[in-house]
């Protein structure tokens, strides 16, 4: 027992499964706990929690799709689902991912979903969109991201895009003035996994955990920051915080102050300084240069937040990659970590935290972990023979189905129909396209997207959008066109779901499709467009399940 | 040109604006409570005497015969009323028509000679009456809306300025919608117009800004409306703005820009004997001047910020004093301010009293 | 009362544990039970087909009659003094004057003749005391009936309709918005809900995009590729848990429907005369296109209008803008009434909160939820009632005061729903459908 003490005091409160299998594992001699691919250790920690059967793994096929839409943000073409389907080596699922990982596409992927995360849809702007791709591209550890996004050296090109996450918090939005408690809010949430909302003006009432020095302390290291005005691009500027943040509970009335302080963490001084020593370089008002405080609060912070020592740095985004990979947070909802809505798996949190944190927040690494799981690669469906409702959606026994982000959507459908390579040779025009999808499918912004949030909106799109309903008419070797010369229906029509459900179609869907078209024969064409049409807006394709 | 500032009095609760007398002993208000408020100028410490009572809602409008110490008054509820301003009691009504307009009354002018009077209100009514005992002449509309149900957006026919030309024959009406016209009374015949469009605009579903004061020069060689180039609705912003017509031809001159946009309307406007004008401004709490500008130059010959929201502003006939009808500083209600004791509190008009250097 | 918190102490008397407990273990259910079917099975039901929709519980509290509801929000702050409480010839009653109206006694301000004509129907509260007085919390506040904090987001009362009585056998959505401006689907006035009790905006009162099938496509080609897609998620959904396919499913329905109603959204087809009668002007037309909506069955149907925030010219403010609320609102109560739709139509008209008795230096009115009042009409309200007075000069409540949690529960009971016994059920979480500490207004009850 004493070699499993790498995983901390809460793995003491877990089953003796886990137990004995690490037992048995030190017994036979043949590997220690710790020394296991991470992957193993997740699966024996949720199997270990498993009350009644679980799903069986997914098919090749579904396994190809999911992986896909994850790691590159599409559904896999009809030749590469064919060749994983043909290839009988039985490490094809781990080579795939490594395949996927690899991918130049991947990058893209990342930097769509980081970037959907981080801005919830607020705002975009080229360099902030340059950053998050080559940051993704060279794998940048996840801790110097965050460190680039609190305090960016404008002068360094290659990182100072990164300034557009504060920068853009601190516009007016529509009509409304800056919303810094919206900003010092986002910060907590998503960078520590607190929301610290209501600790604004007093001790949260209900999440013990969140006292108001969790918002206050924040907001000493934010709150002086502001747009710099000189420049072109975006970046930062900083006032000096020159005294602690004072402020008042609305319960108890005794004012009160405080230094910058992360979350559960400890105080900072304010070093009292003369008025004439409070900048390193001192502002210039012809030229509108903001000056740099000797007492950079962000750089503090640059320094403090992305660490290991900080828990809930690791914790926050091994926990979000979970959410990414599986469908729901082990702490949920993502932005909500406190002692009272503890983790599902809290020995997993850790684990996972851990390990993240000596692979130095390497995030490809760890969604190559997580996709190896056997709780990734399970089915959605339902075991035979048990209740839907009787399996807890964070036993993670059957797969959840994830929503689709409007990307996953646009390189999906465009995929599907066979117009994609097309489509994306002009980046200008890629981007349009996933502008209008956008308005369809992508949420208001400030709202996260992590639920399955289906609307109108967009069901009316896909049965009416010309541009979308035009794809599937032949032109071009699209796949409309390519059906159009598979005179057999049945090979048509495998051609057919392989393309648009990354699947072939069992007996039953290839007779009622073949049907179908026999009834259709003189426009077959059409009638191949219509049976499209339903397989993409079937439930099947809306989602990653 | 510097402008001193004399005396200071407090009107509880606000007043719409402040007129002197012909005679220049008096210093009239038009109040929030329904009365005409009454302050000997001539004694030491400017003796408010007792009010006019009678009215009804707000007076609104204030004007004085040419001759003898008759005021007329026009209220928000239709009423206009004759009386002595000047009775050291308080002054009975000499004549009342208690419903000249149906509901809220909103310019008074006197005809040069002092026979006649002309009304308008938001009926969309003009009215025509004897100055001697309120006996109605003539009654027109200038558009054919019904009351409280403007068409298409438009409050057609909704004066809210009058004045007789020279002649006594023919009335300058400007309306809420920023057009201003000349009619000729006898057989009611449109003459001439002047175009202030600008200073209105239909926003969601509410008319803003329109003319809401007017003053010509004593030759009649200009004719001046003021109000705002309204930016939007809801609480109302745009530039104060006054235009300067000719007369004569009725082309626009000058455009006077008295401000930002928080600073929304000119509120009233004079001519003084010497050719410049006076306005005052009045916009979001807070923000308002005293301007004082020749109608063809860029700046102003002076302006003050001192007081803010200026109501109204009344030259005295030595042409050496000005009253300005401001408003008490932190007006704005939000938050629910109460007084020391717990008490919810009007809005009070400090009226100050400016000396011109000669 | 100005506070720059973020939230306020009442919104906090509730332990956050007692739920986060239940929601870990539960299974997920998406909104409320009873979407099942996808509204596709609405038919062939004794209860006009609300079976499906209803929240069990309240199956048998509803009424054979189905209950609707035209909400008028007059965005930015009515001023209660210029309509249904006019103070004239008070400290601060302005320049109006007050009017009689169709009931003895009563007088409303002269700004709504029509209104005053149509107040034998109305039910008017003048002892409305709410929390909130910015219009960014207040509004959402308002709408979201300001219950205790549960640590979820509450429904604004349309989702909250849309959830409890559903579309109705005409599977319209249940919950549309005819406002200015842009339209969309305002999904987060659904709050914990979920996104489809959201609302649909017809923004300018014009249908959403996409509307309009492509001509190259028949009816039948329609309905086949339907039928198809529909077939393919009925094999989905085997072993499956049902929420996302029931979700994905619903929106096609609710879609296709919509489709269908062209009419509904074609100003050109409306009869002159109710033009004329509505008013030419945008409320006007949003409000006779909400009677059509209401009579082609729609559950809940609110009407924007935007720019009563007159903090300054108030008094020529609402000369514009009461009436041009003045004259559809008494047409529509007239013809409900005529067509005896008001017995089930529940009519409510109102703002994020009054306007300050006291006039500021821009001759405004700025934001006053300390006493103001709200008009309503129908559905079980009394008709021609005026329950609670402010004092004599208008800035505060003289009789009991009514905050938006009593006015929830009582519209509530005007839906034949107990809002004291029937409780949204959010993941196993249950949480009561208004304030717990207020009640119906029984004065207001008919």
């Amino acid at each position: 027992m004493r070699r499993c003490s790498r995983l901390t005091d809460s793995l003491l409160a877990i089953t003796l499964a886990v137990a004995a299998c690490c037992c048995s594992l030190l017994a036979t001699g043949t590997a220690r706990a710790a020394d296991l691919p991470l992957h193993q250790r997740i699966d024996t920690l949720i199997e270990a929690r498993h009350q009644g059967p679980a799903s069986e793994l997914t098919t090749d096929a579904e396994f190809l799709r999911r992986a896909s839409l994850d790691l590159l943000g599409r559904i896999p073409r009809a030749d590469e689902v064919r060749e994983f389907l043909a290839d009988r080596s039985a490490e094809k699922r781990a080579q795939a991912i490594d395949r996927l990982l690899a991918s130049p596409e991947h990058p893209a992927r990342m930097a769509d979903f980081l970037h959907v995360m981080l801005m919830e849809r607020q705002g975009d702007a080229p360099e902030w969109r340059k950053y998050l791709a080559d940051s993704v591209a060279a794998n940048k550890p996840w801790d110097k991201m965050v460190r680039d996004m609190i305090h960016a050296d404008p002068a360094d090109e290659s990182v100072r895009g990164a300034a557009f996450f504060f920068t853009k918090r601190l516009e007016n939005y529509g009509q409304n003035p800056v919303d810094v408690p919206g900003m010092v809010r986002d910060v907590g949430r998503l960078f520590l996994g607190v929301d610290v909302q209501c600790a604004q003006c007093h001790d949260h009432l209900f999440v013990k955990d969140y006292t108001q020095d969790y918002y206050q302390g924040l907001f000493a290291f934010v709150g002086q920051a502001q747009i710099r005005r000189d420049l072109k691009f975006p970046a930062l500027a900083e006032a000096p915080l020159k005294k602690k943040v004072e402020f008042t509970s609305v319960f108890v009335k005794e004012p009160r102050a405080i230094g910058p302080k992360l979350p559960g963490g400890k105080e900072f001084d304010v070093p009292e300084m003369k008025p004439d020593e409070q900048f390193q370089v001192p502002p210039d008002r012809k030229t509108n240069f903001p000056g740099v405080p000797r007492f950079s609060t962000l750089k503090l912070l640059a320094e403090q937040l992305p660490t290991a020592e900080n828990r809930a740095f690791a914790r926050n985004m091994v926990n979000r990659l979970w959410w990414f990979a599986m469908g729901r947070g082990l702490v949920h909802p993502l932005d909500l970590h406190h002692s009272e809505n503890p983790p599902s798996h809290p020995e997993l949190l850790d684990l996972l935290a851990a390990e993240f944190t000596a692979h130095h927040f390497d995030v490809r690494w760890l969604l190559g972990e997580l996709t190896r799981t056997r709780a990734y690669q399970r089915s959605s469906r339902i075991p035979e023979g048990v209740a839907a409702d009787s399996v807890p959606e964070d036993s993670y026994r059957t797969a959840l189905e994830k929503p689709l982000s409007s990307e996953q959507w646009t390189a999906s459908v465009a995929e599907a129909a066979g117009v994609a390579a097309r489509e994306r040779q002009s980046v200008e025009a890629w981007e349009k396209l996933r502008e209008r999808f956008a308005k369809a499918f992508a949420n208001p912004p400030k709202e996260p997207e992590t639920e399955f949030a289906p609307s109108v909106k967009a069901a009316l799109f896909l049965m009416n959008d010309p541009v979308v309903l035009g794809w599937f008419q032949p032109a071009n070797g699209n796949l409309a066109e390519r059906l159009a010369g598979i005179p057999e229906s049945e090979r048509a029509v495998d051609e057919l779901y392989l393309a648009v459900l990354s699947r072939t179609p069992d007996a039953d869907e290839r007779l009622e499709a073949v049907q179908m078209l026999a009834k259709h024969a003189d426009k077959r064409s059409a009638a191949l467009g219509r049976l499209a049409w339903a397989l993409l807006t079937s439930t099947e394709f809306s989602v990653n399940h | 040109m510097e402008l001193a500032q004399l005396k200071s009095l407090e009107a509880d609760p606000q007043l719409v604006s402040a007129r002197f007398s012909p005679c220049g002993k008096f210093l009239l208000g038009a109040s929030y409570d329904a009365r005409v408020r009454r302050w000997d100028i001539a004694s030491e410490d400017w003796t408010e005497k007792p009010a006019i009572d009678g009215h009804g809602g707000w007076v609104t409008a204030l004007a004085f015969a040419s001759s003898g110490e008759r005021l007329f008054s026009g209220d928000s509820w239709g009423q206009l009323r004759c009386s002595n301003y000047a009775a050291a009691d308080k002054p009975a009504a000499l004549w009342q028509v208690a419903a000249a307009h149906d509901g809220w009354l909103r310019d008074i002018a006197v005809s040069p000679d002092g026979a006649r009077i002309a009304t308008c209100g938001i009926d969309k009514r003009i009215r025509v009456w004897s100055a001697a005992d309120g006996a109605k002449q003539l009654d027109f509309a200038l558009g054919d809306g019904p009351l409280f149900a403007p068409r298409n957006g438009s409050l057609d026919g909704d004066a809210a300025c009058l004045r007789f030309t020279p002649d006594g024959k023919t009335l300058i009406v400007a309306d809420l919608k920023g057009q201003v016209e000349l009619w000729e009374l006898d057989g009611l015949k449109r003459g001439r117009k002047f175009d202030a469009g600008v200073l209105f605009k239909y926003d969601r579903l509410q008319d803003v800004g329109g003319v809401r004061c007017l003053a010509t020069d004593a030759g009649f060689q200009w004719l001046a409306v003021g109000g705002t180039i309204p930016k939007n609705g809801g609480s109302v912003t745009g530039v104060p703005t006054a235009l300067v017509f000719d007369f004569a031809t009725g082309e626009l001159k000058h455009t006077l820009s008295f401000g930002q946009t928080n600073d929304c309307y000119v509120s009233d406007l004079a001519f003084h004997p010497r050719g410049f004008l006076v306005a005052t401004t009045c916009g979001t709490p807070g923000s308002g001047q005293l301007i004082v500008q020749k109608p063809g130059d860029k700046d102003p010959l002076f302006a003050t910020k001192k007081m803010v929201n200026c109501q109204s502003l009344a030259l005295h006939p030595d042409g050496e004093r000005l009253a300005i009808v401001a408003t008490n500083a932190g007006s704005n209600g939000n938050g629910r301010p109460l007084t020391k004791d717990g008490a919810y509190v009007t809005n009070k008009s400090p009226v100050v009293i400016w000396k011109l250097p000669a | 009362m100005t506070s720059p918190h973020l939230c306020r102490p009442w919104e906090h008397a509730w332990s956050r544990r007692r739920f986060l407990g239940t929601a870990a273990t539960a299974a997920a259910v998406v909104g409320s039970g009873g979407l099942g079917s996808g509204g596709s099975s609405l038919n062939g039901n004794g209860s006009a087909g609300l079976g499906p929709w209803l929240n069990p519980a309240i199956a048998g509290q509803v009424e054979q009659k189905r209950k609707q509801v035209v909400f008028i929000w007059l965005d930015g702050g009515m001023s209660q003094l210029e309509s249904w409480d006019p103070k004239p010839g008070t400290l601060f009653g302005g320049p109006f004057r007050a009017i009689p109206t169709s009931v003895p006694g009563v007088h409303v301000s002269e700004l709504l003749p029509k209104s005053a004509r149509q107040m034998h129907h109305l039910a008017v509260v003048r002892s409305i005391c709410t929390k909130d007085n910015s219009h960014s919390a207040g509004v959402a506040r308002i709408q979201r009936g300001d219950p205790k904090n549960r640590g979820v987001t509450y429904p604004y009362f349309g989702s909250a309709v849309a959830n409890l009585l559903g579309p109705g056998p005409t599977n319209l959505p249940p919950y549309v918005w005819i406002k200015p401006g842009s339209g969309g689907f305002i999904h987060q006035d659904a709050g914990f809900l979920g996104p489809k009790f959201g609302a649909l905006a017809f923004g300018d009162g014009k249908p959403p995009e996409n509307m309009l099938r492509p001509e190259m496509l028949s009816d039948a080609d329609d309905d086949e590729r339907n039928a198809l897609r529909a077939a393919a998620n009925r094999r989905y959904a085997n072993r499956r848990r049902p929420t996302v396919n029931d979700a994905s499913s619903y929106v096609y329905d609710t879609a296709r429907t919509l489709m269908k109603r062209q009419d509904l959204f074609d100003t050109s087809k409306f009869d002159p005369k109710d033009v004329e009668r509505y008013g030419t002007h945008e409320l006007g037309r949003h409000m006779l296109q909400a009677r059509k909506m209401l009579e082609a069955g729609v559950t809940f149907v609110k009407v924007n209008s935007y720019g009563w925030d007159t903090h300054g010219d108030n008094f020529n403010g609402h000369l514009s803008l009461a009436c041009r609320f003045d004259q559809p609102f008494a047409a529509l109560i007239e013809d409900l009434a005529a067509r005896e739709m008001l017995d089930h139509t529940l009519v409510i008209a109102m703002s994020e909160f009054g306007r300050t008795p006291r006039i500021n230096g821009h001759v405004g009115r700025d934001h006053w939820p300390e006493a103001w009042s709200v008009a309503m009409a129908g559905c079980g309200l009394k008709r021609g009632a005026v329950i609670g007075e402010t004092n004599d000069v208008g800035t505060w409540v003289k009789s009991r005061e009514f905050d938006i949690g009593h006015l929830f529960h009582t519209w509530f009971r005007c839906l034949g729903i107990d809002s004291k016994k029937v409780e949204y059920d959010n993941k196993g979480q249950p949480l009561p459908l208004a304030h717990d500490d207020c009640e119906v207004i029984q004065e207001v009850i008919a």
